[in-house]
């Protein structure tokens, strides 16, 4: 049986964990039938076309964990911000770990999918918000969607400002053979609200994990959101990230992705606005080596004027490894004096390693400002020389221009904690020792 | 009182395509429709070799299997294969000796498109092959060219006279299965220039073709080949034009270049098919393959003005298979009212040391959309590979769209590629300082959009230069944004 | 020459201009003076037939003909020529050409054939000498890359070519440093004749040491405050603009 006939068949046995009656089961059972019409994507799909799933879809992975596993938090302290006050929502195998987290419903909720979308005190907000922006014609999120069960719930009220980050954190462990974690995160921030978040999935041990996420996040007017993602992983676990922005008028919001390892990660970010004045922002760092696959596939619908996005993606790429880009700009066109600009550069390390980027421009207004660059190439032979010429041995005159390379995508990062440790995750990364204050 | 943006549109809707005339001239039309009897009967119009017709025949098998593509950025009512008659020929069957044998109407086709066939392209060093509707009427200069053992000829003659440098190189660089349209070409081609260099010869003038359809409902299909044999030297100039008729018309063409070791051809296009009416009706659907290969330190570089057709699908494209070899892409398209366009490139870095350079300006106005898309790719064994690209997009209105879908593909690391994109509009402030040093309106759009296309302008040989910069103010007339 | 009479125009809604009244005669060279928002260069971008600009009341007339209804290139082709503050970058247009251009249009609405190529050349190299411009910088994208002196410098060697009646120079002292100053002011003064005029718009009296002007108007608030000869600049120069503020109250 393939993956996508187990699916299907294993979805009664996932409802009879649900309450059918709720709206939200609809949507997972219509959601269902979406899947099945659309399979999973393939690289004859145009979105598709560097990156093939077809050997991750091979593994007999388990969809439902079967039992809660402990883990100790000094045992994976490490893979948390902890030199911060944070709050936290920490799921095990797909599972919620009271143990290791930390929510709150004092002026914010910072809590879970599952009782947001059961109790009634939520039904408004789940009613306006979930599911309305993920791509229904999209087969992972349509797969998402009707697996959903857990997840992070993070509202924000109006005028709001979250007095602290909120990490999300997903482990999984080896105690049940192959995985499929399908986690459904909603984020709701109200006019004049802010807040920071930082997300990170870890596997702990060697074992095949495939993680399907879908994120849903609604910044309202004057709304400032920051979103932060880690993707470190161990080689054998794989990621699918599903994350959709809608903005209205005058908000800001920025996803920083940080690339470094996994087997494959694919991140699929697509901003929606709605509104005037609002900046979008998506940048990106990608490192990796050996068979590593890091696509990230970006969308920005410019839908109204005098709107801004920015996107700088920075690649470097060793080993066998193969780095993609796909990044679209699409500008309405009523969305005149819309100011878009798309980078992407990339580095490739060895003869092996591969790149493809498509940086993409879609304009139907003819009073704005859109580029895009991309380029390809080496580190600069003359820089090389003077820092060799100083005395720097080659190897670390290397990392240390490929560190520069990389390091000037930090300088929008607002948060002291997550810059040091991108900043001492790339140098440890590229072997060379720089002090965290680089 | 200023010359406002809505008198500009009007000026613009009326003026009528120049090139719209209709020659009266008696045609020898097939039957439509395509099946194999009509691949046979146009070989044996031809009088070809057998092996010619089996090549034929497999491209038809070929190409009855194949669909055609959907990935591009165009819409349009496909054609109807079975509609459209597959050869028409004016009706004399003989090459002409001289030109007073040539139908006067036709020649008077020639002087409304501004071509000469006589003693002024001696001094304008240009020679000419005119394909109307498919055949090819007129090839000029062959006796200076013979002289240096330069071969010009339409390919029908070149089948039957130099058979085995056809039966090489035919299909070498766009197979017959390559494409829908290729495929289609490839079994129903009825004529196209030839064109061979030989080793160490600098071709002393332009060559020259001149493509018109003529007849209603016929589809042109030319086949050109060029090849330039070994440290040879080339430019070829393609110009094409064709009446206005409500119906669309099809135009699939096969260009094929080889150039041999340290060889050079310069291939100029400028496509002015009839881009339709006002409201989108009518005009041609222009769907080309052009592809050229280059050997050791060889160079193709390909020049394209493209203001015509109601929907252009066309990549002329290198393939960098030669160490040190280098390709050029260098195109204007222009897009007005319900135009579209998808039109680009594909460099393919297979020999170390190849550079390409890709320069792509679109210019957007009316209701038109206008697509570059391109390809760079670098192999694994393709070390020290180069790659420029710029694609500038200038929009003119707020109801037309420009799109930029460029691919990237590199895998080895010595590669160097740049990607630049830039989207912008006429400035206000640009027209106003115009009109203060007593430019007007109209005039200054020209120097802007001249100002604009001027790295690609400067590539086309100076005939040719002047006849672009006159389209493109032709074309966009009037379409202030 | 020019006449302005009770002149009041807005940009955006906004009123810059109140009732200005100006008489330019032959032969004479106009300075006018002003704290930045007095509306300087709001008068000559609406004498150059902006379109941004609103002329809400008053006339303007050239040679007793009403300007009013003409196009920036009709009265370009009478004889307006506007130096700009901020010239425009046309990438991919050459100087060269940009001027052809220029004097062929204004010639072919005179009636005129256009300028043998021959006349052409040799009027540019003469105009060019006249400004020590190189012939290098003939050949480059107009105003792009340009330094603020090649800029302005260039904006004079187009008045050269054009030839104009009336030439505003619309803050063509700023970005100068005192060697570009003195040869755009020579080339302004060798232009200069019985026959046109010059208005001169500026900030300080500096360029006007060199380019000496016959009478210096003071605006401010939208109106002409004070009007005199070249001491008049000087004063101006000493008292600071506060004093114009205070005769203005």
């Amino acid at each position: 049986m393939d993956l996508k006939e187990k699916l299907i068949s294993s979805f009664m046995a996932f409802e009879e964990q649900l309450d059918l009656s709720s709206p939200i089961h609809e949507m997972r059972t219509s959601s269902l039938k979406q899947f099945e019409k659309l399979g999973f994507p393939t690289k004859k799909h145009e979105a598709w076309k560097y990156t093939s799933l077809a050997k991750l879809l091979k593994n007999d992975y388990s969809i439902f964990p079967k039992k809660e596993t402990v883990i100790e938090l000094k045992d994976v302290k490490k893979y948390f911000l902890y030199d911060i006050d944070t709050y936290k929502i920490v799921f095990i195998d797909g599972i919620y770990s009271p143990f290791l987290s930390d929510t709150t419903h004092d002026g914010i909720d910072v809590c879970l999918m599952s009782s947001a979308l059961s109790k009634d005190k939520y039904k408004a907000t789940i009613d306006k918000h979930f599911n309305t922006i993920a791509n229904q014609n999209d087969s992972l999120t349509a797969l998402n969607t009707s697996f959903t069960k857990e997840g992070a719930y993070i509202h924000i009220f109006k005028s709001v400002v979250a007095e602290k980050p909120i990490q999300i954190i997903h482990f999984s462990t080896s105690d049940q053979g192959p995985m499929l974690l399908q986690p459904r995160n909603l984020i709701v921030v109200e006019e004049n609200a802010q807040v920071q978040i930082f997300e990170r999935h870890q596997s702990l041990n060697q074992h095949q994990v495939l993680t399907n996420s879908v994120t849903e996040i609604f910044a309202s007017e004057n709304a400032l959101v920051d979103y932060y993602k880690v993707q470190n992983d161990l080689d054998d676990a794989s990621i699918i990230d599903n994350t959709y922005v809608a903005q209205k008028a005058k908000s800001h919001v920025s996803v920083h992705t940080f690339s470094f390892g996994g087997q494959l990660i694919r991140n699929n970010l697509n901003f929606f606005q709605k509104g005037e004045y609002i900046d979008s922002t998506m940048k990106g760092i990608t490192i990796i080596g050996e068979k590593q696959h890091v696509d990230h596939y970006t969308l920005v619908e410019h839908a109204q004027p005098n709107c801004e996005s920015h996107q700088d993606y920075k690649g470097i790429y060793a080993d066998k490894s193969v780095g993609v880009f796909n990044g679209k700009i699409y500008v309405n066109q009523i969305a005149q004096k819309t100011n878009a600009f798309q980078k992407n550069n990339n580095i490739l390390l060895d003869d092996t390693a591969t790149i493809n980027t498509k940086p993409q421009l879609e304009i139907f207004a003819d009073d704005v400002k859109c580029s895009h660059g991309c380029t390809i190439g080496q580190l600069d032979k003359d820089a090389m020389f003077y820092l060799r010429s100083r005395g720097i041995p080659k190897k670390e005159a290397k990392g240390l221009l490929t560190y520069a390379f990389a390091n000037n995508v930090l300088e929008s990062v607002k948060i002291p904690a997550i810059k040091s440790r991108i900043n001492k995750l790339i140098a440890n990364k590229l072997g060379v020792s720089i002090g965290h204050d680089l | 009182m200023a010359y406002t943006e809505e008198e500009l549109k009007k000026e613009l809707e009326t003026k009528e395509y120049e090139y719209g005339f209709y020659t009266d001239i008696d045609s020898d039309t097939f039957p439509i429709g395509l099946n194999e009897d009509i691949v046979r009967a146009i070989s044996k119009r031809k009088e070809e070799p057998q092996w010619m017709t089996d090549w034929r025949l497999d491209a038809y098998r070929s190409w009855i299997l194949m669909k055609e593509p959907e990935w591009h950025n165009v819409k349009y009512k496909k054609p109807d294969f079975q509609g459209i008659s597959y050869y028409s020929a004016p009706n004399k069957k003989d090459k002409y000796e001289s030109l007073d044998e040539v139908d006067p109407e036709l020649l008077d086709t020639f002087k409304k498109l501004g071509i000469s066939i006589d003693e002024q392209k001696v001094l304008a060093g240009v020679a000419v092959d005119i394909v109307v509707d498919s055949v090819s009427v007129a090839t000029t200069f062959r006796d200076t060219l013979a002289k240096k053992g330069i071969i010009f000829c339409s390919i029908s003659e070149a089948i039957k006279e130099y058979p085995d440098l056809v039966k090489k190189y035919i299909g070498s660089v766009v197979p017959v299965k390559d494409n829908f349209y290729a495929a289609l070409n490839s079994a129903v081609f009825s004529d196209g220039s030839f064109c061979y260099i030989p080793k160490g010869v600098r071709c002393p003038m332009e060559l020259s073709t001149y493509f018109r359809i003529n007849q209603a409902g016929t589809g042109q299909f030319e086949r050109t080949l060029v090849i330039a044999d070994q440290s040879s030297y080339v430019s070829y100039l393609e110009g094409c034009t064709a009446p206005s008729r409500d119906e669309n018309q099809l135009h699939a063409a096969v260009v094929e270049l080889v150039a041999m070791d340290e060889a050079e051809i310069k291939y100029s296009t400028v496509q002015n098919w009839y881009p339709g009416d006002k409201e989108g009706k009518g005009g041609v659907f222009n769907f080309v393959t052009k592809r050229g290969i280059c050997h050791n330190s060889a160079k193709i570089s390909w020049t394209q003005v493209e203001t015509g057709s109601a929907v252009t699908w066309k990549y002329p494209s290198c393939i960098l298979k030669g160490d040190n070899s280098i390709g050029e892409f260098y195109s204007i398209a222009v897009t007005n009212n319900y135009q579209q366009a998808d039109t680009g490139t594909k460099m393919i870095h297979l020999g170390k040391n190849t550079r390409s350079t890709i320069i792509s300006k679109g210019i957007s106005a009316g209701h038109s959309q206008n697509s570059y898309r391109g390809l760079v790719q670098v192999h694994p064994k393709a070390a020290n590979a180069r790659n420029f690209s710029q694609c500038d997009s200038l929009l003119m209105g707020d109801l037309c769209g420009a799109h930029t879908f460029p691919y990237i593909e590199a895998r080895n690391n010595s590669a160097q590629i740049e990607h630049e994109a830039t989207t912008s509009k006429i400035g206000e402030d640009q027209i106003f300082y115009c009109n203060q040093r007593g430019i007007d309106t109209e005039k200054a759009i020209a120097l802007i959009v001249n100002g604009f296309s001027k790295e690609v302008l400067n590539k086309l040989p100076m005939e040719f230069a002047v006849e672009a910069q006159k389209l493109l103010e032709i074309s966009l007339e009037g379409s202030v944004g | 020459m020019l006449t302005v009479k009770n002149l009041y125009a807005s940009v955006e809604g906004k009123e810059i201009l109140r009732g200005i009244n100006l008489q330019v005669n032959p032969g004479e060279v106009h300075a006018i003076m002003g704290p930045n928002g007095s509306g300087k260069s709001t008068l000559s971008a609406v004498i150059a037939g902006n379109e941004d600009y609103l002329v809400e009341k008053g006339e303007i007339t050239l040679n007793g003909e009403d300007l009013s209804e003409d196009d920036a290139e009709q009265r370009a082709h009478k004889g307006v020529f506007l130096s700009f503050q901020y010239p425009v970058e046309i990438p991919g247009v050459t100087v060269t050409n940009f001027i052809k251009t220029a004097i062929n249009a204004s010639r072919k609405a005179k009636g005129l054939e256009d300028m043998p190529a021959k006349d052409m050349l040799k009027n540019i190299r003469e105009k060019a000498a006249l400004l020590e411009i190189d012939s290098k910088f003939l050949s480059r994208s107009l105003n792009e890359g340009f330094s603020g002196g090649e800029k302005k410098r260039n904006e004079i060697f187009q008045m050269a070519m054009l030839e104009p009646k009336l030439a505003i120079l619309d803050e063509t002292d700023s970005g100068l440093d005192i060697d570009a100053l003195k040869i755009v002011a020579h080339g302004v003064n060798k232009l200069k004749s019985k026959d046109n005029a010059v208005i001169v718009i500026t900030h300080y009296q500096r360029l006007l040491d060199h380019i000496v002007p016959d009478f210096v108007h003071v605006l401010h608030n939208g109106r002409i405050v004070k009007s005199g000869t070249k001491e008049l600049a000087h004063e101006l120069e000493a008292k600071g603009y506060d004093w114009i503020k205070q005769l203005a109250d």
